[in-house]
């Protein structure tokens, strides 16, 4: 459990590390050139890691599906959506909308045991959970002062 | 109207995209997976690119080294989600990572480091983390 939890910290952290560098190149590039040049080095990064620790097995895909191979386009979906609501709602609403989605749905495939993943069934005090978990998404977001900070959420993505 | 649409489909779509990756590590393995994903993310993106024309690839000269090699940090980002999902389930890991990612935003705005506008911690901030890490805690016990 503990593993899990520093792992998922430090996805976290350096997410919002990157986020920072990808507005930096979204200054200059725009979105798509930017959303590309950022899947190409993450590309980069994790083929070459992965033949590092893997060697060959790098390339026996065992039980690889068709759909597999458009699951990367999820990514393409995420930046058409946030790049629309940023548009119409601004960044502030908008990314609050889609932090607190992102946990909405996160409880939802917990729930349903989705794409084979353990079922983690739905309980009141996970409901609760997520709800101040939000609730601190919302103070953190809509209390105001950190209006550039969300500029630069919104833009990186 | 549209936009709340929007908003709602990009998170959702990101923890989709989440549990894809867990998935498909699950048979393939995790560099596998990262790899993949992103090979064709890259790919449509690029079509994209090419088609609507929003920007000057050529602009990058113009960006530090470091924010532009930025993309690779994502090798690490989708591994350790990926092993994050299997052993803590989808909520808690994107609970723990929507806390990172807000504090380091915050810690960074607040020093002033990699160029960004150094801007003052706030008081609402600090409730708004404490709160998140609240609920975490009560999804973990």
């Amino acid at each position: 459990m503990i593993v899990g939890i520093i792992l998922a910290l430090i996805a976290g952290s350096l997410v919002g590390l990157q986020t920072i560098f990808n507005n930096k190149v979204n200054e200059h590039m725009g979105s798509w050139a930017t959303t590309t040049l950022v899947l190409g080095m993450g590309f980069l990064a994790s083929f070459l890691i992965g033949l590092f620790v893997e060697g060959a097995g790098m390339f026996t895909l065992h039980n690889m599906q068709p759909w597999y191979w458009f699951s990367g386009m999820i990514g393409v979906g995420v930046v058409i959506s946030i790049v629309k609501g940023v548009k119409q709602l601004g960044p502030t609403y908008a990314i609050s909308i889609v932090l607190t989605s992102q946990l909405a749905f996160a409880l939802l495939f917990d729930s349903l045991g989705w794409f084979g993943l353990e079922q983690v069934p739905f309980t009141f005090k996970q409901l609760l959970g997520v709800l101040i978990i939000v609730g601190g998404i919302l103070v953190f977001k809509l209390s105001g002062g950190t209006e550039k900070n969300q500029k630069q959420v919104a833009k990186a993505v | 109207m549209r936009g709340i649409i929007f908003a709602i489909a990009g998170g959702a779509l990101i923890t989709l995209q989440g549990v894809a990756n867990a998935r498909i590590s699950h048979n393939i393995g995790s560099w596998q997976a990262a790899s993949i994903t992103q090979l064709t993310g890259f790919i449509t993106a690029l079509l994209i690119f090419l088609v609507v024309r929003d920007g000057k690839w050529q602009n990058f000269k113009q960006v530090k080294p470091l924010y532009v090699t930025g993309g690779a940090l994502a090798a690490v980002i989708i591994f350790s989600s990926i092993i994050a999902m299997q052993q803590i389930g989808v909520t808690m890991t994107v609970s723990a990572v929507l806390i990172a990612q807000l504090g380091i935003t915050f810690l960074i705005d607040s020093t002033g480091a990699f160029d960004v506008v150094k801007q003052k911690m706030r008081l609402p901030q600090f409730i708004g983390i404490g709160m998140m890490i609240t609920g975490v805690i009560l999804l973990g016990i």
